[in-house]
């Protein structure tokens, strides 16, 4: 699904990736930890096509050039990025913002856009399985969310649009334990054979609730060590020192 | 400008001789200055006179009795409405209401005394004025719906400038909703310039809305003058996008305690559009509120002003008065100037003032994007959310869907 080739990254003449290589099959939850710095934020970046990068290498999504994409045809094709620091949009209500979305991608795959009862229906019930109170889909987006709340309204949008490829930036960052836990149910409830997950962590507890296939360790700009679950356990125990 | 303007008193019929005389007296006045330029400092980001000279070979003046034609009425809400042409009266349909709360006539220019704005739009006005209202609200009476105004222009309006006088009264404890509906959507360059003289008395309540329905080559100009008793509350909703040119010149005074005034405004301003608001509120009294919020989009080579003045007596103690403006601008051609006036006479007050512009955030336009959503619409749906959030005090739910729309359409480019 995801080929990514040599990647390089500079950013404000700070080189930050370089040389990343990764690869990514349908049904697979791999993590990628690291160390402060070490790039994992700037690969996010970089896979939602985030402007002001300069980018060397390949990366191939489904067989397709992913430099040749705006932000929004990725998105449109199944990409999705839960954001470490969702923003807070004045003015714009929840719903609307989630309606416009999801029927921006369905519009671009040449299918038919919901209405808006059927779309007030499919929110309520995956809100509803959230633990999301329906007042908060009709606030204004994010604006005056906790933390938590943020990342839960990711999580919300990422059922919502059903992407294949899912990058969790740091989503456990800023969670207490029972928001942490509906979070990784609400991954875990989405995943399937033919989706993916990429999920970016310092930490090992995330791990504890969604089972990667991979860890991978980063650091300054590269992959260092590719490894199972026990990789993240072994790397809390430890820490990075020992491995990078 | 060049001298080319025609202005006649003889093309106005059934005047008085007493009134020709003051009318002529009004245009010499006018004629000394000719319109507004920079000189002026209340004029000196919208320089009339140079728009007018860039934009018209010719200006004149005519009488107008245009027949009844249709027009297109709002259906989102059930109202009331007085229907103008060029300012003329034409119709009125007040069956919501009680007949007898209500009056409404034609502008008395024999016994209405002229406001006093010194400027030269005013003796213009006095000179050419023809058309208008007077509206009176009984005592105790809150109207049941809201009343649209519609003023619309004929398609025919070519290089000719249409001025004339409105005059509304809410006595006491009276309640109105009044949206000024600027209906037209003329490819020919022509000039409005009208004055209007609100007073609200004691525990009465005022909305005043006025939006512009499509893009048209209209160069508008309104100075609104109203007076404020005990405990009474003038709203005012601005959203005039589309306007070529617009100037609104709007003068508060609150005169006796507790009463509240407020102005919001929403421009999404394109091309070359020039639209000014100059306020002045004038703090009379004790324990009195203002509030303004001024918001401006500014694409291509538009140009906004917002120029707002808060006078406090040194009798008004307790005065609390806020006034803020935000700009977005979208375009290295386009402008914004924010002249905020503070003039301060009493020393236990609440004043503040801010003024922000800058552009959009790029970071908020990638977030929608990497939702799936195309980069025009994300700019839309950012300038929407910054300008609709003027409208969340409107209590109205229908009034405030509509506007939504309206504005969205302004944002859209209609």
């Amino acid at each position: 699904m995801l080929n990514i080739k040599n990647l390089e990254a500079t950013i404000d003449n700070k080189h930050i990736l370089k040389g990343l290589n990764l690869d990514i099959k349908p049904g697979e939850v791999h993590a990628i930890m690291g160390p402060n710095g070490s790039g994992k934020s700037t690969l996010a970046n970089v896979l939602s096509g985030k402007n002001g990068y300069e980018i060397k290498g390949d990366i191939k999504y489904n067989g397709e050039s992913l430099s040749e994409l705006s932000t929004e045809e990725r998105a449109q094709k199944g990409i999705f990025l839960a954001f470490q620091y969702p923003l807070e949009i004045p003015g714009v209500n929840t719903n609307t913002f989630l309606r416009t979305s999801l029927n921006s991608i369905k519009k671009a795959r040449g299918q038919k856009e919901l209405d808006t009862l059927t779309f007030l229906k499919l929110v309520k019930e995956k809100a509803s399985e959230l633990g999301i109170n329906e007042k908060f889909l009709s606030r204004q987006l994010n604006v005056g969310f906790s933390g938590g709340e943020k990342k839960k309204n990711e999580i919300l949008q990422m059922k919502i649009l059903q992407p294949k490829l899912s990058i969790l930036d740091e989503t456990d960052s800023g969670l207490d334990i029972d928001a942490l836990r509906i979070v990784a149910d609400g991954v875990n409830s989405y995943k399937n054979k033919e989706n993916a997950f990429l999920i970016i962590t310092h930490y090992q507890r995330l791990l504890d609730y969604i089972k990667p296939d991979f860890v991978h360790v980063l650091s300054n700009g590269k992959i260092m060590k590719t490894g199972d679950a026990e990789l993240g356990i072994q790397l809390e125990k430890t820490g990075y020192s020992n491995i990078v | 400008m060049k001298q080319n303007y025609d202005f006649k008193i003889e093309k106005i019929k059934n005047l008085s001789p007493e009134e020709i005389i003051l009318r002529k007296k009004n245009l010499a006045l006018f004629y000394q200055t000719g319109f507004p330029n920079k000189k002026d400092e209340d004029w000196k980001f919208s320089d009339l006179n140079s728009i007018l000279g860039k934009n018209f070979n010719n200006i004149s003046n005519n009488d107008f009795f245009p027949k009844e034609r249709g027009f297109k009425k709002i259906n989102e809400f059930e109202h009331n409405f007085i229907s103008l042409l060029n300012g003329k009266l034409i119709s009125t349909n007040f069956s919501y209401e009680e007949k007898n709360k209500i009056s409404l006539d034609n502008f008395d220019y024999k016994n209405e005394p002229f406001l006093e704005n010194k400027n030269s739009l005013y003796f213009l006005n006095n000179a050419l004025a023809t058309g208008g209202f007077l509206l009176e609200i009984s005592k105790n009476y809150k109207l049941k719906k809201p009343l649209v105004i519609y003023n619309n222009f004929s398609n025919s309006l070519k290089e000719t400038i249409v001025n004339y006088k409105n005059s509304i009264i809410l006595n006491e404890n009276s309640e109105l909703n009044l949206i000024n509906y600027i209906n037209n959507s003329s490819k020919e360059n022509f000039m409005v310039n009208i004055l209007e003289n609100i007073k609200i008395k004691k525990d009465s309540s005022l909305n005043n809305i006025l939006i512009n329905n499509s893009k048209c080559n209209c160069y508008f100009y309104k100075y609104l003058k109203s007076d404020l008793e005990k405990n009474s509350n003038f709203e005012n909703y601005l959203l005039s996008s589309g306007l070529k040119f617009n100037k609104l010149d709007i003068e508060i005074n609150l005169n006796e305690e507790n009463s509240k005034s407020s102005v919001f405004s929403a421009l999404n301003l394109m091309n070359s559009e020039h639209q000014e608001i100059k306020t002045r509120i004038n703090h009379n009294t004790p324990h009195c509120h203002s509030y303004q919020k001024v918001k401006n989009v500014l694409n291509h080579e538009s140009k906004g002003i917002y120029q707002g003045k808060i006078f406090v007596k040194n009798i008004a103690q307790k005065t609390d008065a806020y006034q803020l403006s935000k700009a977005l601008i979208l375009n290295d051609a386009a402008e914004f100037d924010a002249k905020p006036e503070l003039e301060i006479y009493a020393d236990d007050v609440k004043c503040s003032h801010g003024s922000t512009s800058g552009s959009i955030d790029l970071n908020s336009i990638h977030y929608l994007k990497s939702r799936g959503i195309p980069e025009k619409e994300a700019y839309q749906m950012l300038i929407n959310g910054f300008l609709c959030e003027v409208l969340e005090k409107l209590s109205d739910g229908k009034i405030k869907n509509f506007l939504k729309e309206k504005l969205e359409r302004q944002i859209n480019g209609y």
